[in-house]
């Protein structure tokens, strides 16, 4: 089975395991905290930070409302800077395309930069099976890469895996290196990686990255990194694919600044990623390097159909991934239990609309609704608002299971004879607080073992809120 | 792929103009790009004078770079030296042709121009500007300044004017387009390079520069 099979409908399955996996708890504990606190003194850091958001949700709001337009603007400026622009509807188009210019190429080797957008193709499987080499370059794809496995976080792909995981895949994997090697430092371990990929930068012939913005104005594709892997991806092999959604254009250099100041300190806390990197075409006929071919391919993959929806909002996200950073589900499981490429808040909104709600529709159910992830999202995208959306259309098409569809009868019948809803939510009180004694607590409860198993019950104290509110306790 | 290209554009634009009826969309998409429009800029990128250069020294400071102060262009041999012999590298640099370069006594330095290397323990660039903003560096690729110098040296020098520095993106971007660059890449840089995947405890040195040293010339004449 390919990597990319989505698992999303075994959510359930996938989530008791990754609660009962120690190593993945572990390391979940390890990253819980630190995005949080960092975004959150980034943002007192900046006092326009609120109206940034705002404006960055403006100019994608724009975009989305002329996206065909801005579209054919930025093609005209890539092909007249001398790039090609290729446009794929599916993941499986995405693939040929990237197999075409691979052969093309004569590629052996190719390098990748991180991106999603290739995620979601499955490029590295399919390339492989075709006979070419992926070498993920980000080291904590690479980290992955090397353990066969995906993704579990946008921005921190490897956020799952401990030290010690690291350390034996790394004396697994480089076997040229002497046995007897320290790797005790966290240095150690980065600065091996680095070797070994340095030498990789140099053999590929292809290097692909992703970009999170397109700019129609000059015909620019932007990266953001830290480590300087997606530069040496597209710098130093002979051809450069750059692969991309539609919806990341922005139309000025202006706008995409803007993005960036709301992009980092959403992501990682920090004011700027070290590396904002703005490319456009092949080298020059006077550049000492660069790549000679520089093509972009424009996935579609269902985007379009999301525009004019309800979904539509969804398009402003810009990947910082601080939704899941701040995700109570998300930081219980990790990114693997949601089965497909993009995991958490808005992998819950994303996944339906990408693989279908029949597939997807477990998703936006692992969401307490507590709305932190529509609170710090930079381009003000109401995540909790659009996962009601699914769960509504997923009880519409009857693909909600029978029990939660009488549970949610049962409770309709009520909620629609307030009478009988009070009399029996002032019994249903009376009972709980008889069961718990004097304790206020109850340990075990009939039907609500999913929560007593956890957790105590805490017992209703007092009258229920309409008997309070008529004895005049406002 | 053109007839995918229509199809997926046909889509877009029914979308679009279904949920955003509007009679003259062509007339802005137009003038936004023509002029494009510059939205309120955050205090941090409003510094002046002297202020300025100082708020850009401590941005880039706080990002773990390096910075040294060099009165004038003649000097820069002497600090590169200083720096090479400090850092324990060997005394030799990889440039490219800026024209600032040119015609500079190197002394026991060891020049060469060119391309990044696979091994580059040390590499100068010369900075087409600064934001005081994040401490950034902005430098626009070509043969003066080969975009691999950025990337493959293990300790990557870059020269900034202190007349080039700008206060934040937005009189960045006027400057930029007033000068007329155009180069096929352009690198903005704050700081070395870094990652946090392993154990999510931040390292500096990933795949670009270890270090990340800073000449800032001085004097507006350079």
């Amino acid at each position: 089975m390919s990597l990319h099979e989505p698992t999303t409908p075994a959510f359930k399955a996938n989530a008791r395991r990754a609660l009962d996996d120690e190593n993945l708890q572990l390391a979940l504990r390890g990253g819980r905290n630190g995005f949080v606190s960092k975004r959150a003194a980034a943002r007192d850091k900046l006092p326009e930070f609120d109206d940034l958001r705002d404006q960055a949700r403006d100019i994608k709001n724009h975009v989305l409302a002329n996206l065909d337009l801005y579209l054919e603007e930025y093609e005209k400026k890539v092909v007249e800077s001398g790039g090609h622009v290729h446009w794929a509807e599916t993941a499986e188009d995405a693939r040929n395309i990237v197999l075409d210019i691979c052969r093309k190429a004569d590629a052996k080797i190719v390098n990748k930069g991180k991106t999603m957008i290739s995620e979601e193709c499955g490029i590295n499987d399919f390339l492989a099976d075709n006979g070419i080499k992926p070498v993920e370059t980000d080291l904590g794809e690479y980290i992955i890469q090397l353990r066969g496995e995906v993704p579990s976080h946008i921005i921190a792909p490897a956020i799952h895996v401990t030290v010690d995981q690291v350390r034996a895949d790394f004396r697994k994997a480089h076997t040229h290196l002497p046995e007897d090697r320290d790797l005790t430092e966290l240095i150690s371990l980065q600065r091996e990686a680095r070797g070994v990929l340095r030498e990789k930068y140099f053999e590929a012939e292809v290097g692909i990255t992703g970009a999170n913005m397109l700019i129609a104005e000059t015909g620019h594709s932007v990266i953001v990194t830290n480590e300087g892997n997606g530069d040496l991806s597209q710098s130093l092999p002979r051809v450069h694919i750059v692969m991309a959604s539609l919806e990341k254009i922005v139309p000025t250099l202006d706008d995409a600044s803007t993005i960036l100041r709301v992009l980092a300190r959403s992501a990682t806390g920090q004011e700027t990623a070290v590396y904002n990197t703005f490319s456009k075409g092949p080298r020059r006929a006077e550049d000492p390097d660069g790549p000679e071919e520089y093509h972009v391919i424009l996935l579609d993959n269902g985007r379009s159909n999301m525009l004019g929806t309800e979904f539509e909002e969804m398009l402003r996200c810009i990947r910082c991934g601080a939704c899941m950073n701040h995700c109570p589900v998300y930081q219980s499981v990790g990114g693997h239990a949601y089965g497909w490429v993009y995991p958490g808040p808005m992998g819950a909104v994303l996944t339906p609309s990408l693989i279908g709600v029949e597939q997807g529709g477990q998703l936006p159910n692992a969401s307490t609704f507590c709305g932190r992830c529509a609170e710090v999202c930079p381009m003000r995208i109401p995540l909790p608002k659009m996962m009601r959306s699914w769960r509504a259309r997923e009880f519409e098409k009857r693909l909600t299971p029978s029990a939660v569809r009488q549970g949610l009868g049962l409770w309709a019948w009520f909620a629609k004879r307030p009478w009988v809803y009070r009399r029996a939510t002032a019994v249903g009180a009376a009972a709980l607080r008889a069961m718990s004694g004097s304790k206020g607590r109850i340990a075990s409860l009939p039907f609500a073992g999913g929560w007593t198993g956890q957790r105590d019950f805490p017992a209703p104290q007092g009258g229920t809120f309409m008997a309070q509110w008529k004895a005049g306790k406002r | 792929m053109s007839a995918a290209r229509d199809r997926i554009l046909a889509r877009v634009r029914s979308a679009a103009t279904d949920a955003h009826p509007s009679a003259d969309r062509e007339v802005q998409v137009a003038s936004r790009l023509a002029k494009p429009p510059s939205g309120p800029a955050p205090h941090q990128a409003s510094s002046r004078g002297s202020a300025r250069v100082t708020q850009f020294m401590n941005k880039l400071g706080a990002v773990e770079a390096t910075i040294s102060r060099v009165p004038d262009l003649s000097r820069l041999p002497a600090s590169l030296a200083h720096e090479l012999r400090n850092r324990n590298l060997p005394a030799a640099i990889r440039t490219g042709t800026d024209p600032m370069f040119k015609g500079l006594d190197w002394g026991a330095i060891e020049p060469s121009v060119g391309p990044g290397r696979m091994e580059e323990p040390a590499t100068l660039s010369r900075a087409e500007f600064g934001l005081a903003e994040l401490g950034t560096l902005v430098l626009a690729s070509g043969p003066d300044n080969p975009v691999t110098l950025t990337f493959l040296g293990e300790t990557h020098f870059v020269v900034l004017r202190e007349s080039d520095i700008r206060a934040g993106f937005e009189d960045f971007w006027a400057s930029w387009r007033e000068r007329g660059l155009d180069p096929r890449t352009i690198n903005m840089v704050t700081g070395p390079s870094r990652s946090a995947d392993i154990g999510q405890t931040l390292q500096l040195g990933a795949h670009g520069p270890v270090a990340l040293h800073v000449f800032l010339l001085g004097g507006g004449n350079g």
